[in-house]
């Protein structure tokens, strides 16, 4: 698109006068409307010359100031984007239609195809250039003060999107606060002038596409979630249930994963779906892996640690110790004998003195029954039985005392 | 028969010191042992506030646990000093007399029979607490050690008893908490407001009424002196509290060997 700037006269213009006057350029003839536009004290009796009767805001709004340093359009002629600048007082369409066009037809070729073209199919884009690029002022995004440098992509966005989270999420924090440009911006995952809304199947951030765009940055971690049992089920059938990295990591709010409180809640994340009996009944798996998790000592302590802690450090094993998370297998891909296998590796990176007979300890999730760990559950059975029983003994006999004891009372 | 007001020594120093021990542990471990229990309960989380965090409502449990498993060997060794070598009687122990004392009561409670059973120092009601106390104690400390130690026991059992424990564990704490909010308080709050686990002292008309044959046997001075302590039951006391304190002491030293392992947890838990 720079390349087509030297098609256009003006500017072929513009840039030979600098060349050869050497002066700060602004068209000659801008300063006719720098006349009016100069300051606010110009505007404001150029409009009580015409008797027109403008706002504060407006006033503000319409002065103009020569092109700075660095401004992009150097050169480009307040007539060239206002063809009808000379007529006064100024007609009321006196904005060049699609006037960005004549020098980037490319970029408005794609924004037509986006989801901010105009939906009726004309010229009025939902987002017309000066949206994102502000009309006046563009500079190039490797000016910190353009539009559309890193840093300032999200306000620019969230003028019209509400999605504030991404402020506080890792990528915005690391944009906005630790000064990264190279971290996700708004246009980094949606794209920008061919940016398409997620439900379209182009869309970079659709289900499908979501490692992809994620991949571009976090390459290795997107190769091994697309290999696991979740990705594979998403390449393979478009599989609607299955996580793409938003649904764990969230789109906007990213939390950062090396921080205590993204492994506290994880157990949370992995349940949003795996106690879903909707979700899991399609596939046939359990959806007590939560409750038997939380039942056991880990999830006990994991729950009870979240409570009181959310934002400190764990140190009890949660769902992706022993699963793995980018990775994560399904159980049934691997034998009995090497599942076990893996479970004791696991357990002895805590419980170093673990041997084959602890990995009994743990149920897999199970929940006991006559036969699967038949020990615990004839335990709970007979507590289930005697609790009752000896509490309700108990209970009558202190009935029937307290009916003995007023009897006895009244007859004495 | 008796002055009004009159007061009658039931408990010594030794009744109500254990009383008050066994109290603060009870109700402490009840306190920090219900909240694991219902982990993902809401009273259980706001209990877990409260203290301070799940470590420091474990680190309770575990010292109350550990007072509590003192108090049990204690009260062995308690035991057989007094029965052993001082040859007191032991009042305690359930004799089938216990079973017709409570038929009898169920009988009067219901009008069936003219006169309530005349008990001794201990009613049906106390021996069965204290048997319950002691069997669920030992069932709590027993389960407690496991549950404290997995890794190590596992090189004696199967991991199943593990979880078998914390099943036991949990089940013999309802069942202490809910025997001691019914019968417990029943017996000593709501039938009599009986203080004399406290003040050693129990009213005489009160005692007439439950313990009789005992006031009886008081009034006419009958309770016998200690036994002179003769050498060889002391040495058999002796022999028993060595191989007691010793077994435990091996026992807990040999636990703590598998407790370094915890502590090389990489929290960030990468893969």
């Amino acid at each position: 698109m720079k390349s087509k700037r030297f098609l256009n006269p003006a500017y072929c213009l513009a840039a030979l006068t600098l060349a050869i006057s050497g002066i700060p350029v602004w068209a000659a003839d801008d300063r006719a409307c720098l006349e009016c536009h100069g300051s606010k004290q110009q505007v404001a009796d150029a409009a009580s010359a015409m008797d027109l009767k403008l706002t504060a805001e407006r006033i503000e709004r319409l002065v103009k100031h020569p092109a700075e340093q660095g401004d992009a359009h150097t050169g480009i002629a307040c007539a060239d984007c206002h063809p009808k600048a000379n007529e006064i007082p100024h007609p009321a369409d006196m904005l060049k239609e699609s006037p960005c066009v004549t020098c980037h037809e490319d970029a408005l070729k794609q924004v037509d195809q986006s989801a901010h073209r105009d939906p009726k199919g004309g010229s009025q884009l939902r987002a017309p250039c000066w949206a994102c690029h502000r009309a006046h002022d563009v500079r190039p995004i490797k000016d910190p003060a353009s539009a559309m440098a890193p840093v300032n992509v999200a306000s620019r966005c969230l003028a019209c999107h509400a999605k504030k989270e991404y402020l506080v999420g890792v990528h915005g924090q690391a944009v906005q606060l630790a000064g990264l440009d190279v971290a996700a911006t708004c246009v980094s995952c949606h794209g920008s002038h061919d940016i398409l809304a997620p439900s379209e199947k182009g869309s970079r951030v659709a289900r499908r596409n979501i490692s992809f765009t994620c991949g571009k940055c976090h390459g290795r971690v997107a190769e091994a979630y697309r290999k696991s049992v979740h990705g594979a089920a998403l390449t393979a059938n478009d599989n609607p249930d299955v996580p793409t990295c938003v649904d764990c990591h969230e789109a906007h709010g990213t939390l950062d994963p090396l921080l205590p409180k993204f492994r506290l809640a994880s157990p949370k994340t992995c349940g949003r779906c795996h106690a879903n009996e909707k979700i899991m009944a399609k596939y046939g798996l359990s959806t007590q892996v939560y409750s038997t998790y939380v039942a056991d000592f880990h999830g006990t302590t994991a729950e009870l640690f979240r409570a009181a802690s959310p934002d400190q450090p764990l140190n009890q094993a949660v769902c992706y110790d022993c699963h793995g998370y980018h990775d994560v297998e399904s159980v049934r891909s691997s034998g009995d004998a090497q599942i076990q296998q893996r479970l004791l590796t696991r357990c002895q990176a805590c419980h170093k003195a673990a041997t084959a007979s602890f990995l009994s300890a743990w149920t897999g999730h199970y929940v006991p029954s006559p036969t699967k760990f038949p020990m615990i559950y004839w335990v709970r059975v007979f507590y289930r039985m005697v609790i009752p029983g000896t509490i309700g003994f108990f209970l009558v006999y202190i009935a029937v005392d307290i009916i003995g004891r007023r009897r006895t009372r009244r007859s004495s | 028969m008796s002055a009004v007001g009159e007061q009658i020594r039931r408990f010594g120093r030794r009744h109500i010191v254990n009383h008050l021990v066994m109290l603060v542990c009870f109700l402490g471990l009840v306190l920090t042992g219900l909240p694991q229990k219902y982990a993902g309960e809401m009273w259980a989380k706001g209990i877990v506030l409260v203290i301070g965090g799940v470590e420091r409502v474990r680190f309770i449990h575990h010292i109350l646990g550990t007072l509590m498993a003192l108090q049990l060997v204690w009260h062995a060794i308690e035991a057989g000093w007094l029965h052993l070598v001082r040859r007191n009687a032991m009042p305690m122990v359930p004799l089938l007399d216990d079973v017709k004392n409570l038929m009898q009561q169920i009988k009067f409670n219901l009008g069936l029979e003219k006169r309530p059973p005349r008990m001794d120092r201990y009613t049906f009601a106390e021996k069965l607490e204290y048997l319950a106390l002691v069997w669920g104690t030992v069932v709590m400390v027993l389960t407690g050690l496991v549950l404290l130690y997995p890794v190590r026991w596992t090189s004696l059992f199967p991991g199943e008893v593990v979880l078998a424990a914390k099943a036991a564990h949990g089940g013999e704490a309802i069942l202490a908490f809910l025997s001691i909010l019914t019968w417990h308080f029943y017996f000593v709050h709501v039938r009599h407001w009986n203080t004399s686990m406290f003040t050693g002292k129990l009213g005489a008309e009160e005692y007439a009424e439950e313990h009789p044959l005992e006031l009886a046997r008081l009034r006419r001075g009958e309770e016998t002196a200690p036994a002179p302590l003769r050498a060889w039951r002391v040495g058999v006391f002796l022999v028993f509290t060595l191989i007691l304190v010793l077994g435990s002491v091996f026992l807990v030293a040999w636990l703590r060997g598998s407790v370094a392992g915890i502590e090389a947890f990489k929290a960030a838990g990468t893969s």
